[in-house]
């Protein structure tokens, strides 16, 4: 009966929109014993089952899996957050294992002991990842933004070490201490410092039961809640309601009217008030779930830890669904469900059986991130090429050809400083660098910069003042000066190398592949040629500035 | 954000879908067909916008919407301005010679008295709400009107004080390519410029020079190795992100190397010229200001958030005359040269010039001679543009406490704004959350008398 469990909300309401399409609300369930638990290579071939189906159904050919130095430089930008060393893709590339590629997948999750990958890789680049989620760039309305990212940094930080399952996680986000001090307002809370630290979601929600109520159903339930709030829906007089019944599970975290404060300011916090008055109106609801039922309260209950055990409950798909999808377009740059936060009736899945299987999986497999992240990554879909072969690939959300992805500011400050060998203050990421005091490094002024308040990775954009920092900065000046830079200088006095062997150097340490041979003969011939000046080292100068500057360089592909 | 442009297949389907209801309802306003037979009017008239941004809320009381002979009043005396019976503070002087062209409206009634919340919600029009980036006002703006072959980029933010809300100076769900170029920004102003000193660097685009030790030749062919590499990453990899990165390097390149980038160099100008304006952040971007409207951009902002630099400076709560009146001898200077210049150069009706800031203080002066937060009832100002000018709209209490006539939202001014520059303010952007939104919120009307 799982699937008939969100049943009462699927019908009906305009605004409250579903992460499950109308389909897979009307289709029945297989309901035929108990599903087997696969493993995640076994999850990686029924993903790629279910999307041959959709290729076969387009009569799509699908583009060429990506060779190994492309896989490496894109399995490393999206799990440990930077582009490889070209130590290590010397030695992916010569490693003669036919599984290599699982075996760095599982190196780098830090599920197979490794002398090149520290856990703290990933940890680090997962880090910023879910952060970007709970308290998303685009809080920049609100001063303390980068404060809340800092803090959430590191109460994720600890949990995504444990590897806390994604339950776990949102368990313990939804009933943490929304404020640093209880009651007098001078007693620290009891939650130990990382634990505290998880107040920033609730901050950066302003502390208003509302908002959290809206970002929790979003995130958590796939379920967009946002305009019932305000709006009186004319066809369904029931979902503003409904939107302030789930509210009223947070009516604790503040007194309604108050203002909102200061970070960490107590206000009044009540864990057992389940009361809200609907805001321009003078009617008082009560928590109830988003299935129109009510909960059983006992006397003196944590009102949030129903609602947390209730969101988390593996009999709850929307949860597991919401959660594999967004994890999905991290790594496809496109959703299941696309946009991931506005799944409606109007914007079904592309896939729903397969958001399906993996929701169910996820959840027979204890929630555990790494083993979704897994089983995507060792898919024939995340591994093909992003180079177009055939027209029919033009589908992004067919998954015949890889697309795309903008980085994250960190991803490409972590990146630049490997390619280039000094960048300045970047040894600090991916950690603390945001809004700490003492910023004015340049690592931090790039960071600003290049934040993109952009959710969706394909659709990243460059601005201009990007485009000048990355031409005329100082990062770039330093980097492509024969004095003071430290990979190019390396390359250039490197006098057992000939041109092209110069020239591959810095094609490996930027683009992390060598030159392709049209490639060779342009470059060998202009760096050999010395450019305009007769010089062959400004001219391999110019090579680097090229590289550096280049879609190949910035994009994730 | 084009969230579903790079799917052709859907996306059209869906946006039609979702948007058809909005469209259809908005058309029944009337006000889009009389910006239409407007422009219809002069269509080679290019409109634009220069926003003076007053960071940290400055008193209406001591400025616009003065009330001498009552308690609230304070001490500064008002003057008559070119318009008969409009009048304003004494410290604004040249400003008031364009009485004729202003109308200030004195019945701005908002309900946030936060400084980042009120930001936010005077520069998009909206509250913040949830996951929605809504757009700041440059960016809805310049999206409509701008040129996009014009060199320069078609929304320049000059000398912004962020901190308030970072979010409420950017492009949001309309992405970076509608961002601001930002000259003179809160990180350059942390160095010192001295108190009478003016740093001659401070309004230069960053890095838009060549780093001293590379050579010009070797600049040119860096450019050309680079149009070779994106040409056979981009031809095998279709897609916004690689798109929106050469577009951003062509227009990086125009602008440093046609005469474009000249725009930004004041020394260009007279002496003379230049301390008219004032030798300081903001007389010196309101002439930078004036350069670039000459130059076709469509919309400029220019921040005074103090005598020297950025700051808050307008957030008088502790000795507020003194404070306002060194402010307006900032801006009369300034705001009052830009507009002479326009004039002189048949500018002035087709550039609107607005006056805000977060929202008012309050009239009654507190103990430290201050004034506090204020939204109940405060003031803005727009002048030229092509308006009717010499007019007051609406009216406060006898004290300022509160409209009596005439009540105007958020929307409702900043409907007007765009209007006034022939866009239409229920035309919808989609955002990043996947439904329509726009440009003024839904409600808003624009002020009939003074367009």
């Amino acid at each position: 009966m799982r699937f008939r469990w969100f049943g009462a909300l699927g019908t009906g309401l305009c605004c409250l929109s579903l992460l499950a399409s109308g389909a897979s609300l009307r289709a029945a369930p297989k309901e035929a014993g108990p599903e087997k638990v696969l493993d995640a290579y076994a999850l990686a071939t029924r993903i790629d089952a279910h999307i041959k189906v959709k290729w076969d159904q387009n009569k799509v050919t699908p583009t060429r899996p990506a060779d190994d130095a492309e896989f490496l430089r894109r399995i490393s930008l999206d799990l440990i957050g930077r582009i490889p060393t070209v130590t290590e893709l010397h030695d992916f590339l010569d490693g003669p294992s036919p599984d290599k590629r699982r075996k760095v997948i599982e190196e780098m999750l830090g599920l197979r002991p490794s002398v090149k990958y520290a856990v703290h890789g990933y940890v680090g680049h997962f880090t910023v990842v879910w952060r970007d989620l709970l308290v998303p760039q685009g809080l920049g309305n609100n001063q303390f933004a980068p404060q809340f990212a800092q803090q959430m940094e590191s109460w994720l930080t600890k949990r995504i070490l444990d590897n806390a399952g994604y339950d776990t996680l949102v368990r313990d986000l939804l009933t943490a201490e929304p404020y640093g001090n209880r009651g007098s307002g001078r007693q620290p809370g009891p939650v130990n410092p990382a634990d505290r630290s998880a107040i920033a979601f609730y901050q950066a929600n302003e502390n208003k039961p509302e908002n959290v109520a809206a970002t929790v159903s979003r995130l958590f339930l796939g379920v967009k809640l946002e305009c019932a709030q305000c709006h009186d829906h004319p066809f369904n007089r029931y979902s503003r309601s409904q939107f302030w019944e789930l509210a009223a599970f947070f009516s604790g975290l503040t007194p309604q009217g108050a203002r909102p404060r200061q970070p960490g300011a107590f206000q009044g916090f009540d864990p057992t008030r389940k009361q809200i008055k609907i805001v321009g109106t003078e009617r008082v609801v009560e928590a109830k779930f988003l299935d129109g039922k009510a909960p059983k309260f006992e006397e003196g209950a944590d009102v949030r830890t129903v609602l947390a055990d209730w969101i988390v409950a593996p009999e709850n798909p929307y949860f597991s669904k919401a959660a594999v999808n967004y994890v999905w377009a991290q790594f496809f740059g496109v959703g299941i469900t696309d946009p991931v936060d506005e799944p409606s009736d109007d914007n079904p899945p592309s896939h729903p059986e397969l958001l399906d299987e993996l929701a169910r999986q996820f959840a027979l497999n204890k929630y555990d991130l790494k083993y979704l992240i897994k089983a995507i990554t060792a898919s024939r879909a995340y591994q093909l090429s992003s180079v177009l072969t055939h027209p029919t690939q033009q589908d992004a959300r067919l998954f015949a050809v890889v697309q795309l992805k903008g980085m994250a500011p960190e991803q490409l400050l972590r990146s630049l400083n490997l390619a280039v060998g000094n960048l300045e203050g970047a040894s600090r990421f991916p950690q603390g660098f945001r809004g700490r005091p003492g910023f004015n490094t340049m690592a931090f002024e790039l960071r600003n910069k290049f934040a993109n308040y952009s959710d969706k990775k394909t659709a990243y954009q460059t601005s201009i003042l990007q485009a000048l920092a990355l031409m005329n900065g100082k990062l770039t000046a330093d980097a492509t000066s024969l004095t003071r830079s430290g990979t190019l200088a390396a390359v250039a006095n490197s006098h057992f190398l000939d041109t092209e062997g110069k020239l591959n150097a810095l094609f490996l340490a930027t683009l992390s592949r060598k030159m392709k041979p049209n490639e060779a003969a342009r470059l060998v011939r202009y760096v050999d040629g010395g450019g305009p000046s007769k010089d062959n080292d400004k001219a391999l100068a110019d090579v680097f500035w090229t590289l550096l500057n280049s879609s190949e360089f910035i994009l994730n592909h | 954000m084009f969230r579903k442009s790079d799917l052709p297949h859907l996306s059209r389907r869906e946006w039609l879908k979702l948007s058809a209801a909005g469209f259809a309802a908005s058309s029944s306003s009337g006000w889009i067909e009389r910006v239409a037979a407007e422009t219809a009017k002069s269509p080679q008239r290019k409109k634009a916008v220069i926003l003076l941004w007053m960071n940290g809320g400055p008193t209406q009381t001591d400025t616009f919407d003065m009330k001498p002979g009552h308690a609230n009043g304070g001490p500064f005396k008002e003057v008559q301005t070119s318009a008969p019976g409009l009048k304003i503070c004494e410290h604004l002087p040249t400003v008031a010679k364009f009485g004729d062209k202003m109308a200030v409206v004195r019945s701005m009634s908002t309900k946030e008295g936060d400084h980042g919340r009120a930001t936010f919600l005077m520069r998009t029009g909206y509250l913040p709400q949830g996951p929605i980036q809504y757009p700041t006002l440059g960016s809805l703006v310049s999206k409509e009107i701008g040129n996009p072959d014009n060199p320069l980029p078609n929304f320049v933010s000059i000398a912004p004080y962020r901190q308030f809300s970072p979010a409420a100076f950017n492009s949001g769900f309309l992405g970076p390519q509608y961002a601001p170029l930002v000259v003179g920004d809160a990180l350059q102003q942390f160095q010192p410029q001295g108190q009478a000193g003016y740093n001659e660097n401070a309004l230069k685009v960053q890095d838009l020079d060549l780093p001293a030790d590379v050579d010009p030749r070797h600049a040119d062919a860096r450019i050309d190795l680079l149009k070779d590499m994106e040409d056979d990453f981009v031809k095998a990899r279709p897609g916004v992100a690689a798109r929106s990165h050469q577009t951003a390097y062509e227009r990086a390149v125009k602008l440093m190397k046609t005469a474009a980038g000249k725009a930004f160099n004041l020394e260009e100008e007279k002496d003379s010229v230049r301390d008219k304006y004032g030798k300081n952040l903001f007389g010196q971007g309101c002439l930078l200001a004036r350069r670039l409207v000459e130059r076709g951009v469509p919309f400029v902002e220019v921040t005074l958030g103090g005598i020297v630099g950025g700051g808050f400076g307008w957030d008088t709560h502790a000795n507020n005359f003194d404070q306002v009146k060194g402010l307006c001898g900032v801006l009369d200077p300034a705001w009052g040269q830009l507009m002479t210049d326009l004039k002189e150069r048949g500018l002035l009706d087709s550039t609107l010039i607005v006056w805000m800031g977060e929202f008012g203080r309050t009239p009654v002066i507190n103990q430290s001679r201050g004034r506090d937060h204020y939204p109940n009832a405060w003031a803005t100002v727009m002048v030229g543009g092509g308006i009717k000018g010499g007019q007051a709209v609406g009216k406060t209490s006898a004290g300022g406490e509160t409209v009596e006539e005439r009540p105007v939202s958020v929307g409702d001014f900043l409907a007007t704004v765009v209007a006034a520059v022939g866009v239409d303010p229920t035309k919808q952007n989609n955002s990043n959350v996947g439904r329509p939104i726009r440009i003024a919120e839904p409600t808003a009307k624009v002020i009939k008398e003074v367009l």
